[in-house]
């Protein structure tokens, strides 16, 4: 500890900031000519841009590709640059004339690096599976957090949004579920920093999710997103990787004069669609149907059907009440440079952006620095900073309880009124706060700040050999604010509010030494040995409080009563620490390139398991074979390269509490002013990983002068040992204990498909990307299967041989025309009624006319049959296009809101499909007569009329660009200039019938589940960007 | 830095539970053993914070509701495995917490006579001897044990055990927190923690529950020669309850602002409470009886509220949350146990002092045999009519019926229930999706 220490203190004295000193050498000016064309087809290009390098001098080609250029000074050097195409600088001391041929830029595939653990590498030379999403990918989306830019373009990553809130919580899996727990995450590292990816928000109102941790991320700071996949490229980060490694790197600083970018966005974003409700004289005709539907038909007496109450005589349209066209602006200014020995990263940005649900709305500050210094030729050091301040106004949208907006705009009657007589807000009534008045009045606001750093330092003992140690540090403190004002509540002066301020630390220290050598110039090996530590502290502080003497003052000093538990009675006030030490290893050889091999080694040890089970052992193996370098290939022109994988290892899941296996007993539990304790958690000494071992196979093949490549992976992941929070007899005092239990098998096939179909003035690529997982539970443990499956939730179960996301219920055949068309006298239970003209006719899986839990069946398939993303790109002049299309297919959506949106018991309002009720004998439809106190369970049961197909192909994002000739943008003194406009959620061709097929209200296992998640929206947005 | 290998690796990976205990850090002092009792308590206050209603009243004939969910399904005896009142977890919850005291108490104190160490290990098992009593009462056979949970290699999935056996260690439990735990503590916790007045008063219930009337009658007595209880007047009555502690209560469970409950919800939450008085109820009054005006709502034609526990003329739309106690035994019951006791001993004289004791409070001339014959057909059945009256609505009504083997002929003609299986409430579904050795009972399959 203490030598940690020292290192802290060491890297703290370590501040380096350093100005870039901009030297430039003036002399004779010239003339320069000549042309620039294509290395392959030798056509004349036009629009390439021709600057001098460090000046700010910048010509572009004419239609024949034909330029001229003035220079000045010693050593001149030419830089021509065209969109596609590699970047090629000619030096000119001795030229006046010159003939240059620009050769495609992702043409070349030698010389592409992607980022792996601790280092990085060829991308030709990969054993493993990795992904890659580069800048220009980003650049074309005006998404703002990392994952949601992932979505449809990478293959084998499955992305879906919890929510569409601005900042809100997504969803990402890497090949699959392979967890019970909800540790399905993928580990994040950014710039080599493993970061918190977990929500920290704890005041969620109703919500069943939080917010997006890496939100905090600026995309416009992302150099590349690699995603590591098998287990050759995970396995270095052990005991976190199961779900896969998402590695982000930020941009950093080259040599060369500043370069200034400034862009500036401006967009509005609008709801894509809205749902059927009924109006006010349609709902009262239903209510009062589903009285007279009831066994013993009563008078309603509730005020419903009275329009002349003051309460009740609306008919609102909730929906446009609520939704709005909302606008956003960001602004990102970044300058980035560097001398010989030192280069910079500097970076900001700000971004307002409203939700397109009244009040909503989510501020961001970001600023990063990234710096690195040549000390002399052996010591390197640097740091990389980020700062975010960031301000989300949430608005209780999503979740099941009566203070969600969504469902409230979907479900609350028509006829309640906006406001009383007195003109004042209608804010309660009949057991529903108003929704409007939640998003106008309500506070629900998160305000966070949150560092990431890491500081470096890295010597060179002999070239080939050299030492690195980090220290990271990734802090976030966030306070959040809740009040639920008196004005929206039935009781006189009833107000509640609650403030949560939370600490989030996670540091680390790692030590590594890498090693790199080629032998007789054909033996390539390569090392890497190293250690780190790390430690995750978690603190939240906070309390409830209600009777507040007016709404306006909504700090906790003015409640009269406060209380330090939640409305749960759970405390609130809670700390948590969790470690964890661990050794890695890394040989790699190659023989000319052809030969490929490489094995990994990572021990990691744990404080969450007990002392005897705290170690794992994660190692994996993989070799590769470039066959189109074997002689018996080499007639074959077309064929660049083509490469095969294969690999082999484990990985490991620890995503349980900090304490689990040690068992808790909580404080706190008091009675009366009596201070009291009692056992919350059952131990579990035996507690230890979750193992991941996965089989990956590939093919990489370049053909047709690099136009076409192709990467193509097959794999199987075989998860053991599951940590799961089995539910258990409540007889034990507790509802579960988690346990190692049972396996989880992943399998499945990525096909990524690259192509230049036209090079050349107008060019034409596309990027087409699908994946399948197909996911079983291998295995559960036999007691815990009461009835052959685990129930998991109210709507899923999880059964051996069947995935994860399975729908159990009754299946819905239809209405009953009449009562004779019960021929059997099918009852509703063995002592129940018999079903009757209207009421519906549930599948009898056992044929003995009783309908009971016996006669629940698997209803619906949560996971997509495959998903992907289809891109296109097209350059013309100075136009850029791109397309992109995202698509899932064959996945099903249980949803719940449209099971409340057709529930009669509790007063909801219905979709307009209640307009087809059955009403009296003999009317063949399939909607059900909607009975008040629901005797049959009509409403009440989890049935297949709510399972809909969420297949869909969405227009994900269309960007349109134009760039600024260089000779225009060099006379108004600019390196470059661009004004472009995107559109993102433009069209979505689906069947399901919610607001998007693209939702899941819950992040853990309770997949395809649509409880009413804020819904996504339609935004278009115009953005200008130059550079100086 | 390479220290962190070897023996300092385990130091770093030592991490204990800062603002918890882990399982075996508890119970290492005194105060620990008395904070593990007063977390048993805490469970009393989920466990009965709505329930006591629904178990004890929501099937009897006293209340009448409007409300969906528990309340109608109990009224209309149309019970199923999901309703609320079907879940028995916060029983369990008291019952584990209990265990967990009972077994670790004692290794907190040296000396085994310690005064401390008995009375706290008399209160744990008091308080797991009525949550057992309530199980047996609602579901028969449960699943049964006195042992804590602390190991997975512990059989998780117990099967029912017989009630009787059940009845006879919560017999064992209530005589040893009767002879351990103190006989007052001072102050309000003379009422909210178990005395030994308050082991008295529960085992009174659980001998008649037994029909064990000697047995129940030696009991009371206890109860009776308390010092600290005696009735209140009848202006105090409804203060037994809208502000507690009075000096008629045995044992309470506390609640405050923080620590609520669903009083106001279950019976007088503005116009739309859960419960309201039957007809039935209201017309079975004697003429003069002063407790009439303070039990409903008698400004309403058709009354909506329950005052008895908020005081008369309660009407208050307002936030208050329910801080009431919930009085579980106090010495009106007993009294009457006693009486009934007597009664069905044949020693009517015994009886008959004992119900006029409680009859003259509310303002009703004494009875004799004949006209306790007279009006309610004998002297037993006068006593079930008092009790109906002056315990209306704490909860003792439904368990009354069935002990008395009374359930299906006062329900039958109100509900239709007719078959005895169904005197018992199903066990919840989720119990059974748990625990495969766990059976349905027998009505509910």
């Amino acid at each position: 500890m203490r030598n940690i220490k020292q290192l802290i203190f060491l890297f703290s004295l370590v501040l380096i900031w350093l100005v870039p000193a901009a030297i430039h050498a003036q002399g004779v000016s010239r003339t320069v000519t000549g042309q620039v064309k294509d290395e392959v087809t030798g056509e004349p290009l036009p629009g390439v841009s021709v600057s001098l390098l460090s000046t700010n001098r910048s010509v572009a080609t004419d239609g024949q590709g034909r330029f001229s250029i003035q220079v000045t000074g010693d050593s001149p050097v030419l830089v021509f640059s065209f969109l596609g195409y590699k970047k090629l600088s000619v030096d000119i001391t001795t030229q006046d004339e010159l003939e240059v041929k620009l050769s495609a830029e992702a043409f070349d595939l030698s010389e592409v690096e992607v980022v792996v653990g601790y280092g990085t590498q060829k991308k030709r030379n990969l054993t493993g599976s990795v992904v890659s999403v580069g800048s220009e990918e980003i650049e074309k989306t005006t998404l703002q957090d990392p994952i949601s830019i992932l979505q449809g373009r990478a293959a084998g990553v499955q992305v879906t949004s919890n929510s569409g809130a601005p900042g809100g919580e997504m969803t990402i899996r890497v090949r699959g579920n392979s967890s019970l727990n909800s540790g399905n995450n993928p580990l994040f590292v950014v710039d080599g920093i493993p970061i918190e990816s977990n929500s920290l928000s704890s005041l969620n109102g109703t919500e069943n999710f939080g917010l997006n941790p890496l939100a905090d991320i600026n995309p416009g700071d992302i150099a590349s997103i690699e995603i590591l996949k098998d287990a050759a490229s995970t396995a270095i980060y052990g005991s976190r990787a199961a779900n896969g490694v998402v590695m982000i790197t930020t941009k950093r600083g080259a040599e060369g004069k500043a370069q200034v970018s400034f862009n500036a966005t401006t967009g509005v974003s609008a709801l894509t669609r809205k749902l059927s409700v009924l109006n006010a004289s349609q709902y009262r005709e239903v209510i009062l149907d589903s009285y007279r539907n009831m066994t013993n038909p009563e008078e309603p007496y509730w005020t419903v059907l009275d329009s002349l109450n003051p309460m009740n005589n609306g008919d609102v349209d909730w929906q446009s009440e609520l939704m709005r066209t909302a606008s956003q602006h960001k602004l990102d200014l970044a300058i980035r440079g560097g001398t010989k020995n030192t280069k910079y990263a500097w970076s900001s940005s700000y971004l307002d952006q409203d939700g397109v649900i009244l009040n909503s709305n989510y501020k961001r500050v970001t600023s990063r620095l990234n710096v690195d210094f040549d000390v002399n030729d052996k010591l390197t050091i640097g740091q990389s900073v980020s700062f975010t301040n960031a301000t989300n106004n949430r608005i209780n949208a999503g979740g099941s309880g009566n203070l969600s907006v969504i469902r409230e705009l979907l479900i609350r009657p028509p006829i309640m009124s906006m406001y009383l007589p007195d003109g004042s807000l209608n804010g309660y009534s009949l057991g529903r706060r108003n929704p409007v008045g939640i998003a106008l009045y309500a506070t629900h606001l998160n305000k966070s700040n949150r560092i990431i750093g890491s500081e470096y330092l890295e010597y060179q003992f002999i070239e080939g050999l050299t030492f690195r140690s980090n220290l990271n540090f990734d802090f976030t403190a966030m306070k959040e604010d809740e009040f639920m004002p008196s004005i929206l509540d039935y009781r006189e002066g009833y107000n509640t509010g609650a403030v949560r301020s939370t600490n989030n630390l996670t540091w680390g220290n790692e030590n590594f030494l890498r090693f790199n050598r080629v032998f007789n110039g054909d033996h390539n090996l390569g090392a890497l040995v190293g250690f780190s530590f790390q430690n995750w502290k978690y603190e939240r502080t906070g309390l409830n409080g209600m009777y507040f003497p007016s709404d306006n003052i909504r700090t906790l000093n003015a409640a009269s009563v406060i209380s330090n538990k939640d409305a749960n009675g759970v405390d609130i006030n809670v700390a948590s620490e969790h470690a964890m030490l661990s050794y890695f290893g890394r040989v790699s050889y190659d023989y000319q390139g052809k030969y490929l091999a490489e094995v990994n080694l990572r021990a990691d040890g744990s404080s969450r398991f007990g002392r005897d089970k705290r170690f794992g052992y994660f190692p994996s193996a993989s070799v590769g074979w470039r066959f189109s370098q074997e002689g018996f290939l080499n007639d074959l022109k077309a064929l660049n390269d083509a490469k095969l994988r294969f690999s082999v290892g484990k990985t490991g899941n620890e995503a349980i509490g900090d304490y689990t296996s040690q068992g808790e007993f909580i404080v706190g539990t008091n009675y009366l002013d009596y201070s009291g304790a009692s056992p919350s958690v059952m131990p579990n000494a035996g507690l230890t990983w979750e193992t991941t071992t996965q089989y990956n196979a590939g093919l990489d093949v370049a053909l047709l002068a690099n136009r076409l490549t192709l990467n193509a992976d097959v794999y199987l992941k075989d998860t053991r040992n599951l940590l799961y929070n089995v539910p258990i007899p409540t007889t034990t005092g507790f509802g579960a204990i988690t346990q190692n239990i049972g396996r989880i098998e992943n399998r499945g096939i990525e096909v990524l498909l690259s192509s230049k179909n036209l090079v050349g003035p107008f060019g034409w690529s596309t990027n087409f990307n699908i994946s399948a997982n197909r996911n079983k539970v291998k295995s559960l443990p036999q007691e815990l299967l009461t009835n052959g499956y685990i129930q998991n939730g109210s709507y899923h179960i999880l059964q051996e041989g069947l995935p994860i996301g399975v729908f159990y219920g009754w299946r819905f055949d239809g209405v009953y025309a009449r009562d004779e068309d019960n021929v059997n006298g099918v009852t509703n239970g063995a002592l129940g009624q018999v079903f009757k003209g209207g009421d519906p006719i549930w599948n009898d899986v056992n044929g003995d006319n009783i309908i009971n839990q016996d006669d629940r069946q698997i209803i619906g398939y949560a996971q997509p049959k495959f998903f992907g993303g289809i891109s296109n790109d097209f350059t013309y002049k100075n136009f850029s296009l791109n397309v992109f299309f995202q698509f899932s297919y064959g996945g099903d959506i249980y949803s719940e809101i449209n099971a409340q949106r057709n529930a009669v018991v509790r007063y909801n309002n219905l979709s307009t499909d209640a307009l087809r009720r059955w009403r009296q004998q003999g009317d063949v439809t399939d909607y059900p007569k909607p009975v008040r106190d629901d005797p049959m369970q009509t409403d009440s049961r989890v049935q297949s009329r709510w399972v809909e197909d969420a297949s869909y192909i969405k227009l994900k994002n269309v960007n349109l660009r134009y760039s600024f000739s260089p000779n225009f943008i060099h006379r108004i003194g600019l390196r470059s200039l661009d004004a472009f406009v995107t559109a993102t959620n433009l069209v979505t061709w689906t069947r399901y019938t919610g607001f998007d097929p693209d939702v899941n209200s819950y992040a853990g296992l309770r997949v395809g589940l649509d409880e009413g998640s804020y819904p996504q929206s339609r935004t278009v947005i115009f953005g200008l960007g130059f550079g100086l | 830095m390479l220290v962190l290998s070897g023996s300092c690796a385990d130091s770093i990976l030592d991490k204990d539970p800062i603002s918890s205990f882990s399982a075996q850090g508890f119970y290492k002092s005194t105060s620990d053993a008395q904070a593990g009792v007063y977390g048993i308590y805490n469970a009393m206050q989920s466990t009965f914070r709505g329930n006591f209603a629904y178990w004890g009243e929501g099937r009897a004939d006293a209340v009448e509701t409007n409300h969906a969910g528990d309340p109608f399904a109990l009224r209309q005896n149309t019970l199923t495995p999901i309703i609320t009142s079907a879940n028995w977890n916060n029983l369990y919850t008291v019952i584990s917490r209990a265990n967990y005291a009972i077994k670790y108490i004692p290794e907190v104190f040296e000396d085994e006579t310690s005064a401390l160490r008995n009375q706290l290990i008399g209160q744990s098992r008091a308080l797991r001897a009525i949550a057992y009593f309530y199980l047996v009462r609602v579901w028969g056979d449960v699943p049964f044990t006195l042992e804590p949970y602390e190991s997975v290699q512990q059989d998780l999935f117990l099967p029912k055990t017989d009630k009787e056996a059940i009845l006879d260690q919560i017999v064992d439990d209530l005589l040893y927190a009767s002879e351990f735990c103190s006989s007052s503590y001072g102050g309000e916790r003379d009422r909210v923690l178990i005395t030994r007045g308050g082991a008295d008063g529960i085992l009174t219930q659980v001998y008649m529950w037994r029909k064990q009337y000697g047995d129940a009658i030696i009991a009371a007595e206890r109860v009776l020669d308390n010092p600290l209880y005696s009735l209140v007047s009848i202006s105090n009555w409804n203060n037994m309850f809208s502000a507690g502690l009075s000096s008629e209560s045995i044992f309470e469970v506390g609640y405050n602002e923080v620590q609520t409950n669903l009083m106001r919800v279950l019976y007088a939450l503005g116009s739309d409470a859960d419960y309201f008085p039957s007809q039935r109820f209201m017309d079975s009054f004697e003429d003069g009886d002063l407790r009439r005006p303070k039990i409903w709502d008698n400004t309403q034609v058709q009354p909506r509220k329950i005052w008895k526990f908020f005081g008369e003329g309660f009407n208050d739309e307002s936030a208050d949350p329910s801080a009431n106690n919930i009085v579980l035994v106090r010495l009106a019951d007993i009294l009457l146990l006693k009486a009934e006791a007597h009664a069905r001993l044949g020693q009517n004289q015994e009886a008959l002092t004992l119900l006029n004791s409680i009859r003259s409070r509310a303002g009703l001339s004494g009875l004799d045999e004949e006209a306790a014959t007279q009006g309610y057909g004998d002297v037993t059945a006068a006593i079930m009519h008092e009790r109906s009256i002056e315990l209306c609505y704490e909860g003792h009504r439904w368990f009354d019926l069935v002990r008395t083997d009374k359930a299906i002929e006062v329900m039958q003609p109100i509900n239709g229930l007719s078959d005895p299986r169904n005197i018992l409430w199903p066990i919840h579904e989720d119990a059974i999706n748990r625990n495969p050795n766990l059976v349905q009972n027998e009505f509910y399959r």
